[in-house]
């Protein structure tokens, strides 16, 4: 019944009520659509950052982060293996690495790399590296002694292609400058133009030969079933390993990502605040208009004895409605956006070079998150109904001769 | 050559409401003589309304003619007709009469300044009427400061002040007591013997009907009755 | 009469205010997104002028000159071969606040524990410090001096990694411009930290004159890096430049702006001002809807005033003016209190300065220390209340609109 009367009374001016839920509509909708964008680029960030060789967690000898060169390694690779062994879930995959600061040079060109020395076939599960990145030639093989993959941006810049030689010098685990020549297997794209640019893969055998290095690996970098739980493993990973390891989730391997995460879900939750306060000033604006309106009606009925709550309680029915129909239907249209732009994803190709700058992927697919729908529904919802009070109390204030004598 | 006032001819409406069909006005036909002050007086419902919004060009007959002031409504645009009701009547009207957001004055100055009527000249007539209406300390009040009487008599100053050739006035006595109808009345009166302005006035009440010097009967769409009383 | 003031502006004024509230409501939503745009936009284009200026006084200048390809290939065979005249060049216009000399090649650059791969670059000492911050980022030791030789300044994680301090000597092994190898030994003068963390990881600087001798570059450099004195007036120095080659007969040589020469910057800024431009019409839309309804009311309450205006003579295109005058007036006091506010605001941390917190490691990505501070320029101040008086404007048409259609019986009639 009070509902049926709320639902009328909504509709008695149709035009005004249709144009505030066109704003609620599009305020709604443009929360959700940019909420869904920005988590999208959230992802692509995260997913690019561990997929770049970073994975969920990683485990060092202590001293590597600080200093990244192949004397910092990790002796014990057995024992560690077994050990978490033990503590990962299942469907978590793991890999070693050697992975040390390199000079790779040509006839014309040299430049600063990082040499990745990996496991052909474990690696692929972990990383972005593997027979699927490699646009020309092919992908390593375990036991390949001399073959290298270099990126695309790398490859240009140097002028060169497969089957041609690359020579990487290195420091040696003594201290002695190692130098070693390679044919270059295959050519790798990479999400982001400087992973093609600073990266070059060999065989861990291979490196490990150069570098003079009888077994261990710099890094075991480990990739969690749906990226879930790495706070907690990790945190059981420090108990079973010695002290003389580091363990690090991917948020302490990226700080910068992780900062710039922090910001967007605080610039997140800023816009819902402002597209709401635009959205709040019509709402108050036409409740107000709604009651002034029927102030008649509203004094005839405290004549008759009823109650103010009443009166408030109405109003917000009222209003509620209104903000549930509203947020209805713009979070369909906000899903329905997001549900087409995520099968195409969004292309950033004509902006890559700031995309990249911004550790943005060149393709975004937009994201919804629960707790973004949640959110930007109870802003609308809750604060609507608050701002809603002001007129509600002012209908429920109407004295019966004061609203009956009025124009 | 003497011409009149306000000339109608068989003049015929019909509004729709919804698919219900409201006869207003049956052939009516009525001619007026300048300088007449006349009531139009019958039953709500009877059509006294929808003839003076006629006759007053707010409105369009379906058929018949109308010739006010010597000129015909017919095949006029909303525009001229504003013009031609702009120049040649005044009205009066039952409520809302007045701009709410200017003062006496400027209310009764509006109309001239549509006219195009000097700044100065405008004043000058404006402060005249309102002196002729007994309203000389009220120059500056806004609408809502004023008593219904009060404000019926910048209406009718409104109306005046722009020498129409009529003015039609649609109850404009309904809300005010008695006492102050007539004291309207009597104002409209004076004006209409100062200026040999004509007045037509719809009412249903008995005081303002014996207060006319002609009376007109309406019923049901048509002209019943029409007594001239002097 | 006294009062000379339009009676349909005066009526247009005294009509926004016979609905107090409903007013003050619509023109605090409108000030709102006016201080909101005011303050944002200035926060944006203030952040982006740190962030270029800034990055060019690191990396690149507003404007460099270089051989044709230099900076696609970075070969060090690119060279300018005569940067004297060059610099005759620069010295004499005046929109080029300084400008230095720069030579750069990638080597090996060992301690003797440690070696790693490096950009060596050779500077003149005096000219630098006018055109970059590197004098002032030194955080050990000394900066280089005129007369240095064999002398180098490290970039700090460098020389954590290389486990060098001032004193100890570096050995750099390269190759030169004539293919010949490039070795040397430099003693460590000082350890500089510009914050930004790829630079402090991979570059030393060493005195030009050393770096010609060490990789036989004889007076050739590579870059000529110039610092304007606006970013306003970049295009008119590469044109005068390029002017000036044509004149003296220089061939072979590029000039490049900033933007050219940190694509990811000004891609970056596009991004990031592409992004702000859809929040912030998304932001007027939803406010032109909010309002929208108090223009209607404005209209609709008034209906059978209308009528009695149109009956005693007033054209309904007045009565459309009377309206949109009062959209118009009401626009213009929200937006005017907002520019106001907006202008407080942004003045104050303009001055004050934003703490981003948390987020300082990201800003040290883009080279910015410290806090953000918004910057208040005509673009800031106006185009965001320009477009929010438009599209206010446009939104108080279709309700003023309606009046056309209006007779005055209907309007009389009008419940």
């Amino acid at each position: 019944m009070q509902i049926q009367i709320a639902w009328r009374n909504i509709w008695r001016n149709p035009r005004r009520t249709m144009i505030m839920l066109t704003a609620m509509i599009i305020g709604i909708w443009s929360m959700i659509f940019l909420g869904g964008m920005m988590r999208g680029m959230m992802v692509g960030m995260i997913n690019n950052g561990i997929s770049t060789l970073t994975g969920d967690i990683q485990i060092h000898a202590k001293g590597y982060r600080d200093d990244p060169s192949i004397e910092y390694f990790m002796p014990d690779l057995k024992g560690i293996e077994k050990t978490i062994n033990k503590i990962l879930p299942r469907g978590s995959r793991y890999t070693s690495r050697i992975r040390v600061n390199a000079i790779a040079a040509n006839a014309r060109h040299s430049t600063g790399v990082t040499m990745v020395g990996i496991h052909p076939v474990k690696e692929p599960g972990v990383s972005f590296i593997g027979p699927g990145a490699v646009v020309h030639g092919r992908y390593l093989v375990p036991g390949n002694n001399n073959g290298i993959l270099i990126g695309r941006a790398m490859a240009e810049k140097f002028g060169t292609k497969t089957g041609h030689k690359i020579i990487l010098m290195s420091e040696n685990i003594q201290h002695d400058i190692a130098s070693k020549a390679f044919i270059i297997m295959g050519i790798f794209k990479a999400e982001m133009q400087s992973t093609e640019k600073h990266f070059v893969f060999v065989t861990s055998s291979s490196a490990r030969h150069m570098l003079k290095l009888a077994k261990g690996a710099s890094e075991i970098s480990i990739i969690l079933p749906h990226h879930k739980g790495d706070k907690k493993i990790t945190w059981n990973l420090r108990q079973a390993i010695p002290d003389s390891y580091e363990i690090h989730t991917w948020q302490e391997l990226l700080p910068i990502l992780t900062s710039y995460l922090k910001m967007f879900d605080g610039f997140m939750y800023i816009w819902f605040l402002v597209i709401f306060i635009a959205m709040g000033f019509g709402i108050v604006n036409t409740t107000l208009m709604a009651v002034y309106e029927r102030m008649k009606e509203f004094g005839l009925l405290k004549a008759l004895g009823m109650r103010p709550w009443l009166i408030i309680r109405s109003v917000l029915l009222e209003s509620f409605m209104l903000l549930v129909i509203g947020t209805a239907i713009g979070n369909c249209m906000g899903f329905l956006t997001i549900h087409f732009l995520s099968i195409t994803g969004i292309n950033l190709t004509s902006l890559s070079a700031g995309a990249e700058f911004a550790g943005l992927s060149r393709i975004i697919y937009p994201v919804l998150y629960p707790k973004d729908i949640i959110m930007a529904n109870v802003v609308v919802i809750g604060l609507g109904l608050v701002v809603s009070l002001y007129p509600a109390v002012k209908a429920a204030r109407f004295t019966p001769v004061e609203a009956l004598s009025h124009e | 050559m003497h011409r009149n006032c306000v000339e109608c001819r068989d003049i015929i409406k019909t509004y729709h409401q919804g698919k219900i069909c409201v006869h207003a006005l049956n052939g009516v036909s009525l001619s007026i003589e300048q300088g007449e002050f006349v009531a139009l007086a019958g039953p709500s419902g009877s059509g006294k309304t929808s003839l003076l919004n006629i006759i007053g060009g707010l409105d369009k007959a379906d058929s018949g003619s109308v010739i006010v002031t010597g000129k015909s409504f017919e095949n006029l645009s909303d525009s001229k007709l504003a013009k031609l009701r702009l120049n040649n009547i005044g009205f009066v009207f039952q409520s809302y009469n007045l701009i709410p957001v200017l003062s006496a004055l400027e209310n009764v100055e509006y109309v001239m300044l549509l006219q195009g009527v000097p700044a100065e000249e405008r004043y000058e007539r404006s402060i005249q009427i309102l002196n002729d209406t007994g309203l000389e300390d009220k120059y500056n009040s806004r609408p809502a400061e004023l008593s219904g009487g009060q404000q019926q008599r910048v209406a009718v100053a409104r109306a005046i002040v722009s020498n129409p050739m009529l003015v039609l006035a649609d109850e404009p006595t309904a809300n005010l007591d008695s006492e102050t109808g007539m004291g309207l009345l009597e104002i409209m009166k004076k004006m209409n013997r100062l200026k040999k302005v004509t007045f037509l006035f719809s009412t249903h009440d008995n005081m303002v009907m014996d207060f006319a010097d002609r009376l007109v009967l309406m019923k049901d769409g048509e002209i019943v009755g029409d007594k001239n009383k002097v | 009469m006294k009062d000379k003031l339009p009676i349909d502006l005066k009526m247009a004024w005294r009509n926004i205010w016979r609905n107090f509230r409903r007013t003050l409501i619509t023109i605090s939503a409108i000030g709102f997104a006016c201080v909101l745009l005011v303050f944002m936009l200035s926060f944006q284009l203030g952040g982006y002028e740190t962030m270029i200026n800034s990055s060019v006084k690191i990396h690149s200048g507003h404007l460099e000159v270089q051989a044709k390809g230099y900076n696609d290939k970075q070969n060090i065979r690119l060279a300018i071969p005569d940067p004297e005249i060059i610099g005759k060049i620069c010295s004499k216009l005046k929109d080029i606040v300084s400008f230095t000399f720069r030579a750069r090649a990638f080597s090996m650059v060992s301690s003797g524990k440690k070696t790693y791969g490096a950009m060596v670059i050779g500077i003149d000492p005096l000219r630098e410090s006018l055109v970059s911050t590197l004098e002032k980022s030194i955080r050990s030791g000394s900066y280089l001096k005129e007369n240095d030789k064999n002398q180098a300044i490290v970039g700090s994680l460098l020389a954590k990694n290389l486990k060098i301090s001032i004193g100890d000597d570096l050995t750099v092994l390269g190759q030169g411009k004539d293919g010949s190898i490039a070795a040397a030994v430099l003693h460590v003068k000082g350890i500089y930290n510009s914050g930004m963390d790829e630079f402090d990881r991979s570059t030393i600087h060493i005195p030009l004159n050393t770096f010609q001798n060490i990789y036989s570059m004889g007076n050739s450099v590579h870059e000529v890096v110039m610092i304007a004195d606006s970013l306003k007036h970049i295009n008119v120095i590469k044109r005068e430049l390029i002017r000036n080659f044509r004149n003296h007969n220089i061939k072979g040589l590029a000039v490049l702006s900033w933007d050219q020469l940190l694509p990811g910057l000004r891609q970056g800024i596009e991004m990031d001002l592409i992004s702000g431009i859809i929040f912030y019409i998304l932001l007027i839309v939803i406010v032109a809807f909010s309002i929208l309804n108090t223009f209607f009311m404005a209209v609709f309450e008034r209906t059978r005033e209308f009528g009695v205006l149109m009956a005693i003579g007033t054209t309904p295109g007045r009565l459309v003016r009377l309206v949109l005058t009062e959209s118009f007036l009401m626009t213009v006091v929200g937006i005017g209190c907002g520019m106001v506010m907006g202008i407080i605001i942004t003045l104050f941390f303009q001055f004050h300065g934003i703490d981003l917190g948390g987020s300082s490691a990201m800003l040290r990505h883009y080279g910015i220390s410290g806090k953000l501070y918004p910057r208040l320029s005509f673009i800031s101040l106006l185009s965001g209340p320009c477009v929010l008086f438009f599209i206010t404007l446009l939104t108080s048409f279709y309700p003023a609109m309606k009046i056309r259609r209006l007779t005055p019986v209907k309007a009389m009639t009008y419940v």
